[in-house]
């Protein structure tokens, strides 16, 4: 079995910059318990997919071995900085590209110092993989690709991770609804920014908690229909691509982020 | 003090391959050239700066994207180096500009005089886009003058295009009041790309212009339609088409630099001046002055 954990982790720094803040502090003692399951299932590999790393001419997979220094996020910048520290799985990054390539899906690999990796993989790194040990294998959302093209790539990613043998966990990092408060709010009162996109977002959960990977893209398609999504919800295609389905998904923590909607979700495979 | 004004406003798209083009020592990619048309309408750009001689730069870049509000460069000097997530094969360079802070403080406190919610930004170790980078290398590679740098609010695409069109106007104006009161002779830059729709694959080399041109003939011909309305002073018929324009070109445009500028502008039936058109990964490009005062 080459997948042997999948979550869904918030790609918003805020609960990890302010842990103190009791609407976001669920959040984050919820994305630690993730982090404890993670290793418990002891992946050689986190295969991460994140809403906030744009591309938009190819396919690009991060494959820098070790991704040092402060990343300042353009929206939280008050919050505090985040440190990045991510090591990559540079053999199986380059076959993620060249498996990629292969399956018509043009990639190519970056490697750079400085590179800014985007805040929401930074921070499910640190929630999940603290002090980076895991090798990474990061691919990023390429804004023309759609849902069936992600699925592919994370299957692709699977798929390579099983030809080097390795054990992979699959994250999908990125936001519920995405409609949030555009003015000032007082922190400590942040909620869903209306009931609509709650109702929506706790019923996408339960379709995650019911499981099956058909149900959930039933509940996809409801989602989108009743709340502003998070780019499309891309990074669930990642992460049905790379598990396939799934029995169910235990919730860890669901809460809000400056209106916008989040959850920390530990998906049971099949 | 004498009253401030805006000398002059500038289309200056930020495409970060005319960086790597032009093989500035800041910047760590070399080429082997390429887009030369457009590089050679910022060397007319360049000149109309010299013989302005403002007292500050301001760019509304629409790769800072902000979701609560309308953000302002706020430290003294900003440095390091901006590696360009899109392109990193093209444009990692080593930035180092001082803010006009004061400047930047007043088009905020004007902001939120009118309504809009605008806060400053004050950490030392922020990354400057290189939307914000590039636009202020192409007009001025000397980095000489200080600049008030503004985040492109979210607001078109959140709320109605009319609605978010309507907030970038009230920043506009704000900034105006803002020139006025300070006594600066200031230059806008709007970093922005008409036509937007691009190649979606690289070619090896990324300077082969024998593979440039307009990726959508549509676009191309949006954008020859609304150079020669500028051309002929005719903004209000712009600003009407704007919507239009944005719809069937996917202009850049609507992130919110463009009507910022022409708002702080107070809508010069000025005629504007093209400095070039060109395109990079078939975006379509328009370097554009509107001269306001010597």
């Amino acid at each position: 079995m080459p997948v042997v954990s999948a979550f869904l982790m918030p790609g918003n720094p805020l609960p990890f910059l302010r842990q103190d803040n009791p609407p976001w502090a669920p959040l984050a003692t919820a994305a630690k318990a993730a982090g404890e399951a993670l290793r418990a299932s002891r992946p050689d590999v986190l295969l991460i997919y994140s809403t906030q790393w744009f591309a938009v001419l190819d396919e690009l997979w991060q494959a820098r071995p070790h991704s040092t220094g402060v990343h300042v996020d353009e929206n939280w910048y008050d919050y505090g900085d985040l440190q990045m520290d991510l090591r990559a799985d540079v053999s199986l990054a380059q076959a993620c590209v060249a498996g990629a390539n292969a399956a018509g899906h043009r990639s190519k690999a970056v490697d750079y110092e400085g590179f800014p990796i985007d805040s929401g993989t930074i921070v499910a790194n640190a929630f999940l993989n603290p002090g980076g040990t895991i090798p990474t294998v990061v691919a990023a959302n390429n804004l023309y690709h759609d849902f069936a093209t992600t699925e592919a790539l994370g299957r692709v990613a699977a798929e390579q991770a099983d030809l080097q043998g390795k054990r992979a966990a699959v994250i999908a990092v990125g936001g519920l609804s995405a409609g949030y408060f555009d003015k000032d709010i007082d922190i400590a009162e942040d909620r869903i920014v209306d009931e609509q996109s709650d109702a929506a977002n706790r019923a996408l959960l339960a379709a995650m908690e019911q499981g099956g990977a058909d149900r959930l893209r039933a509940g996809l398609d409801d989602f989108a229909a009743a709340a502003k999504t998070d780019m499309g919800m891309k990074h669930l295609a990642w992460l049905l691509g790379g598990v396939g389905d799934f029995k169910n998904a235990h919730v860890h923590g669901y809460g809000s982020t400056y209106g916008a909607g989040a959850a920390v979700v530990e998906f049971k495979l099949a | 003090m004498s009253q401030g004004k805006i000398l002059a406003g500038f289309v200056a798209p930020h495409p970060p391959h005319l960086v790597y083009a032009e093989n500035p020592p800041q910047n760590e990619p070399r080429s082997e050239g390429g887009w030369e048309p457009l590089r050679w309408a910022y060397e007319k750009a360049r000149k109309s700066i010299e013989e302005l001689k403002p007292d500050v730069l301001l760019v509304h870049s629409p790769h800072w994207i902000t979701t609560v509000g309308h953000h302002f460069l706020g430290v003294e000097r900003l440095s390091g180096k901006s590696v360009d997530p899109i392109f990193p094969n093209l444009f990692r360079f080593a930035f180092d500009l001082n803010v006009d802070v004061d400047l930047a403080e007043a088009c905020c406190g004007e902001a939120q005089a009118l309504g809009l919610t605008a806060k400053m930004m004050r950490n030392p170790n922020f990354r400057v886009d290189y939307g914000t980078i590039t636009t202020l290398h192409m007009v001025r590679p000397q980095w000489d003058i200080p600049v008030v740098g503004i985040s492109a609010n979210n607001s078109p695409y959140y709320l109605t295009l009319d609605e978010g069109v309507e907030e970038m106007e009230r920043l506009g104006e704000a900034t105006r009041r803002a020139i006025e009161k300070s006594g600066k002779r200031a230059v806008l830059l709007a970093s922005n790309t008409f036509s937007h729709y691009h190649f979606h694959e690289e070619p090896e080399i990324p300077e082969d212009m024998s593979r440039e041109h307009p990726q959508s003939y549509k676009g191309y011909k949006w954008d020859m339609r609304m150079i020669e309305l500028m051309r002929r002073g005719e903004i209000r018929e712009v600003m009407r088409l704007f919507p239009e324009w944005v719809e069937e070109a996917f202009a850049e445009v609507k992130s919110g630099a463009f009507p910022w500028m022409i708002s702080a502008m107070e809508y010069p039936t000025t005629p504007a001046e093209l400095h070039g058109y060109g395109t990079v990964i078939g975006t379509g490009n328009a370097v554009m002055e509107w001269r306001l005062a010597a």
